[in-house]
């Protein structure tokens, strides 16, 4: 399974040049779906093969323009084997959109939803009659707001702004940032540092949300689950793990993000179980696990 | 002097020229495909032709312009066509006209049996459910089409798909999940509609059927070429295409048969290109035009659609309180964009469907005409469905046109009075009175494959505001048979920049007209849409409608 994070934000917020820094300083071979494939701009030496719609690197990264289709673009760059995808939504669009259709990838896991604002500019751009709706719908359902260009805020503005998002999103973790740098964390809700293929399913507490897991060898009624599913408190930001669905013997991969969720066939070698990640209003692991015990089949 | 010019003068019962200087003639002489002279019989004499009476008692008016059509209409076609109100198939004959469920679901059994490969998905188009009492299309109906084939039927809203269960697990939509997009039952359970592009694209990819976005190719251009003809056009826009090289060499290759009926115009889709590309490939193409095949329009599209909920309102948006739609482009990047094309000289048509879009867009041209004044830019606002006077009085003043989309009037009039914009707002809708009284120049279009290319029923919708039930919806927005004519002929040349050539019939002009069984002007105005076509002249060349 690859991590797949979204990066949204409104035009100007520096998603293009987080991603130039990715593709640039790689620690990882990251692959990147970007709208605008001329805005990527890496030193040229470091290109190693390019065509119209994909740029290799010397380094291992791999970028793709995101096209009309996410799945048909996740497909792609799957074939290229990348460690981590970051998917940069277009300014104008709702990122959590995009987020959400990545559950249904098979292959993919879908890490925090980050959204980057334009600090010293955000308070105007929430009034603005013509894109005050649509900033604020990108912030919506965002789980890491990095206030960017701090560098370029007074204190007094980076308060107004932390004061807005907390109305707007009290869920979501806030970072500042100047010049779209980042921890490579960020990009993740578990550090790296952990094995990769144990990490969703230790007992681990990431570095900016609680996660825990819930019993394993669950097998769920599908009706029950989906009611269980359907009044989960916006403190729950994911679930993801495998679980049996009703009488079917065939396990399934569930991803839950916000209120929304998908099944996709369970890819061979991952054990059973559910891990659960939030943010520090998470109900106690007994609570929801007694919830998800109620929804096990008789 | 067997080498002198062949003239041919064509006589009809009437012909409305549009030429101010001779408003009604019964004679036109052609030479070189071109008008040579109009007036009564004496043109024979003048001018030594040989008289043509084959149109005798028919009446000529200009040939139609669709000035906002797609040519991918042409390709719909090769996929069955499920719509509630009939349709012309290419080759002419009638399709469609299911008036319910059962009957969409019968047709489609009826073409799955004549299907040979088994592998090959089962795609229908124009489904239209927004006319059927009772529950919605689900699953379970297009599981008795197969359920071993997928089935897919794509609503003519454009933003919703039904499918069959074969589809749900092809694109991996299982019947537990719950996403923006997948419909669900009083159960919990999916019904198989689709709603909106991101899981409409998966359902697409899944049965790997290109639908709307199939490329373009010279049989399809053909067959696009047959629909428009019969209904009296002779000149056509293609309003958004990426015009590729292999576009292009399609585009030329077809429009250089000696028999493909139409002139073709089509525009240049903008965001296929970075800004510099952009700007380097429309000023090549410009280079490329021919008398059949005219390049030099640049679409952009700032909003989606109203009745799909993704057009951008003002106050006090959706009427059934839907959030409010979606910028296709960032208003500060929309600047940048009109800018650039309006100070290198193009010529730019762009997509408003709501009242917030036409606003923006206008305010832009504004600044774009500050920083670069030029006079007749021609920038054209396309569908502008809800614009009012204060919005076309500043189009007025910064020059620009506008392309109503009349056929809404009656294909969705009642969808906006009841949820997009409620009773007061619709009466407005694609307001052709106001836009004329505020002096915008006016076209009115189809948006054909959204609603079937016929410029008689884009006439009657402007003229009459009939909706569907039969209602006026906004009798003050009606404009008479003469004005409605003229937004098909000469006012949609000119946001084309082709009215020195073509919209009336006038010397110099090419000979396109349309031959009608009757006058438009002078019938009764609900009759207007069921004035047979007979044929069009096309540079002098007769085409039979049949």
């Amino acid at each position: 399974m690859i991590p797949l994070t979204v990066i949204g934000g409104f035009l100007g917020a520096g998603k293009t040049t987080l991603v130039n820094h990715l593709l640039s300083s790689a620690h990882k071979r990251w692959g990147v779906l970007v709208n605008d494939f001329g805005a990527i701009n890496v030193d040229a030496a470091l290109i190693a093969a390019q065509d119209g719609q994909t740029m290799a690197l010397t380094n291992g990264c791999v970028c793709c323009s995101l096209g009309d289709d996410l799945g048909d673009a996740l497909a792609t760059i799957a074939m290229r084997q990348p460690e981590h995808v970051i998917v940069e939504a277009s300014g104008v669009s709702d990122p959590w959109k995009i987020a959400q259709l990545a559950l249904i990838e098979p292959g993919f896991l879908l890490e925090p939803l980050v959204v980057l604002v334009d600090t010293p500019a955000l308070l105007a751009q929430l009034g603005d009659r013509w894109v005050g709706d649509t900033v604020a719908r990108q912030l919506a359902f965002a789980e890491i707001i990095v206030l960017n260009k701090c560098d370029q805020a007074s204190a007094a503005t980076r308060a107004a702004v932390r004061a807005r998002m907390q109305d707007l999103r009290p869920e979501a973790v806030l970072l500042e940032a100047t010049g779209a740098v980042l921890a490579e964390a960020t990009l993740s809700f578990t550090p790296a540092s952990r094995p990769a293929v144990s990490r969703f399913y230790a007992e681990a507490v990431g570095h900016h949300f609680p996660t825990y897991a819930l019993p394993a060898e669950i097998a769920f009624d599908r009706d029950r689950l989906r009611a269980v599913l359907g009044d989960l408190p916006r403190s729950v930001l994911r679930i993801k793990g495998v679980c049996q669905l009703g009488a079917d013997a065939k396990p399934v991969l569930l991803q839950y993000a916000a209120e929304r969720w998908a099944f996709t066939p369970a890819p061979a070698g991952l054990p059973s179980g559910l891990v659960v990640i939030g943010t520090p209003e998470l109900p106690p692991q007994s609570e929801l696990a007694d919830q998800f015990a109620a929804a096990a089949l008789d | 002097m067997s080498d002198k010019p062949q003239v041919t003068v064509f006589a009809a019962r009437r012909i409305v020229t549009l030429d101010p200087s001779l408003p009604i003639a019964t004679h036109v002489a052609v030479r070189d495909g071109r008008v040579l002279a109009t007036g009564g019989a004496e043109l024979v004499a003048q001018f030594g032709g040989r008289l043509d009476d084959r149109f005798a008692g028919k009446v000529l008016v200009p040939g139609f312009v669709e000035g906002h059509g797609h040519a991918t209409d042409g390709l719909m076609w090769r996929a069955p066509y499920v719509g509630f109100f009939p349709r012309t198939a290419p080759n002419g004959q009638p399709a469609g006209g299911f008036k319910s469920i059962a009957e969409v679901v019968a047709h489609l059994r009826q073409v799955e049996i004549s299907m040979t490969d088994p592998d090959q998905p089962l795609v229908a188009w124009g489904f239209d459910p927004i006319y059927f009492d009772g529950p919605r299309m689900t699953v379970a109906d297009l599981d008795q089409i197969s359920a071993t084939r997928m089935v897919v039927v794509a609503h003519v809203s454009g933003h919703i798909l039904n499918v069959n269960t074969k589809v749900l697990d092809k694109a991996g939509f299982s019947p537990d999940s719950n996403l923006d997009g997948l419909v669900r039952d009083g159960h919990g359970r999916l019904t198989g509609e689709l709603q909106g592009p991101a899981v409409m694209g998966r359902a697409n990819r899944a049965t790997g059927d290109g639908g709307l976005l199939r490329a373009l190719d010279v049989p399809g251009l053909r067959d696009y070429g047959r629909i428009a003809q019969r209904v009296g056009v002779t000149t056509s826009t293609d309003l958004a295409n990426a015009l590729t090289p292999d576009n292009v060499a399609a585009l030329r290759a077809a429009t250089n048969e000696a028999d493909f009926p139409i002139r073709l115009v089509p525009a240049m889709r903008a965001r296929e290109y970075s800004l510099d590309d952009g700007l380097a490939r429309i000023a090549e193409l410009k280079t490329m035009s021919t008398d059949k095949l005219r390049f030099g329009l640049v679409k952009l599209v700032v909003d989606g659609s109203i009745q799909g909920f993704t057009a951008r309102l003002r106050w006090p948006g959706y009427h059934n309180g839907a959030p409010n739609g979606l910028w296709y482009v960032a208003p500060g990047e929309l600047e940048g964009i009109v800018t650039a094309y309006h100070g290198a000289g193009h010529h730019l048509h762009i997509h408003t469907n709501g009242d917030e879009a036409s606003e923006l867009a206008t305010e832009m041209v504004g600044r774009a005409i500050a920083a670069h004044p030029r006079r007749d830019h021609r920038h054209t606002l396309q569908h502008c469905q809800m614009a009012d006077s204060g919005i076309f009085r500043r189009m007025q003043t910064f020059g620009m046109c506008v392309n109503l989309f009349a056929n809404h009037i009656f294909y969705w009039g009642e969808q906006h009075a009841a949820l997009t914009m409620g009773p007061s707002r619709v009466r407005h809708l694609d307001a052709c009175a106001t836009a004329l009284a505020c002096g915008v120049p006016l076209a009115i279009h189809s948006d054909t494959p959204v609603t079937p290319v016929d410029p008689r029923f884009t006439m009657w919708c402007a003229v009459n505001r009939l909706s569907s039930a039969g209602r006026v919806l906004g009798e003050h927005e009606r404009i008479t048979p003469l004005q409605a004519l003229h937004a098909v002929t000469l006012g949609a040349a000119y946001t084309l920049k082709l009215d020195h050539l073509l919209g009336s019939i006038e010397v110099g002009k090419f000979a396109d007209f349309a031959v009608l069984e009757d006058d438009p002007l002078t019938v009764d105005p609900v009759t207007i849409k069921d004035i047979p076509v007979v044929a069009t002249v096309m540079g002098g060349q007769v085409f039979t409608a049949s």
